[in-house]
């Protein structure tokens, strides 16, 4: 898998919360400027990840749903699902190392 | 209308000179990276169209119609702008494009992300530093 799945409320469940591997999820939005400029660097992590960590987007004007039971307000939100719990969770676009810095610590 | 579909010229134009305006009373930068600013500003100017108002594009709203309807606290410029003059989605912030974090609560998340951004026009903007 070399780009981001494409997450949506019909998929979360068993892509996300029943999936047997980490899973990074970017909430975003196509009109949010920092989402857009946090966009790069989720493509740059799955290439990094493939195969040990599930990494993908969901949009959440497209799916409202989903994010609904995860205090998300400010976007973009990336957060970190492991055996279908957050784990962590990192708002507004940060840099990448933060990202892989939350993904190292999956394994603690 | 969803905010997936483009918005209108109108609109685009109003919030266009809307975020120019606002720029220069608050003494804020656009980002410079355009497509940071294009982004939020289309994004505003469908919200226009489709709620009547600027409702910031860059949170999620559970329901977007209820939201516009009980508060005013997301319509750009919000109140953390007008308070703390900061804002998460970009749109007002330093030559550098970094937000203003300096006047928010050090357990904010703007302050978190960003560390301690200081106002280079402190003399100006603010307008709502009273409500703090």
């Amino acid at each position: 898998m070399t780009q981001p799945i494409e997450f949506t409320d019909a998929s979360f469940q068993t892509e996300v919360l029943d999936s047997d591997q980490p899973v990074l999820v970017d909430f975003w939005a196509s009109w949010c400027g920092p989402c857009r400029a946090v966009g790069p660097t989720i493509e740059e992590l799955t290439k990094q990840y493939d195969g040990t960590v599930k990494v993908g987007k969901l949009n959440i004007d497209e799916n409202p749903i989903a994010p609904s039971g995860f205090e998300i307000h400010s976007i973009p939100a990336v957060l970190l699902f492991k055996n279908g719990k957050v784990v962590d969770k990192l708002i507004g676009a940060q840099p990448k190392e933060r990202y892989q810095e939350a993904i190292s610590n999956l394994a603690a | 209308m969803t905010t997936k579909e483009k918005p209108s010229q109108r609109s685009l134009e109003r919030m266009k000179n809307y975020v120019d305006k606002y720029r220069k009373k608050s003494g804020t930068s656009g980002h410079p990276n355009q497509d940071v600013t294009d982004a939020v500003v289309s994004g505003l100017a469908a919200h226009v169209d489709e709620f009547g108002r600027p409702l910031c594009p860059c949170n999620y709203y559970p329901d977007k119609q209820a939201e516009v309807d009980s508060s005013r606290q997301w319509f750009c410029a919000c109140d953390e702008m007008k308070q703390f003059k900061y804002c998460h989605c970009l749109l007002f912030v330093t030559p550098e494009g970094l937000p203003i974090t300096e006047y928010l609560p050090e357990d904010h998340e703007g302050r978190q992300i960003y560390g301690v951004v200081e106002d280079p026009t402190p003399e100006r903007g603010r307008e709502a530093r009273h409500q703090i």
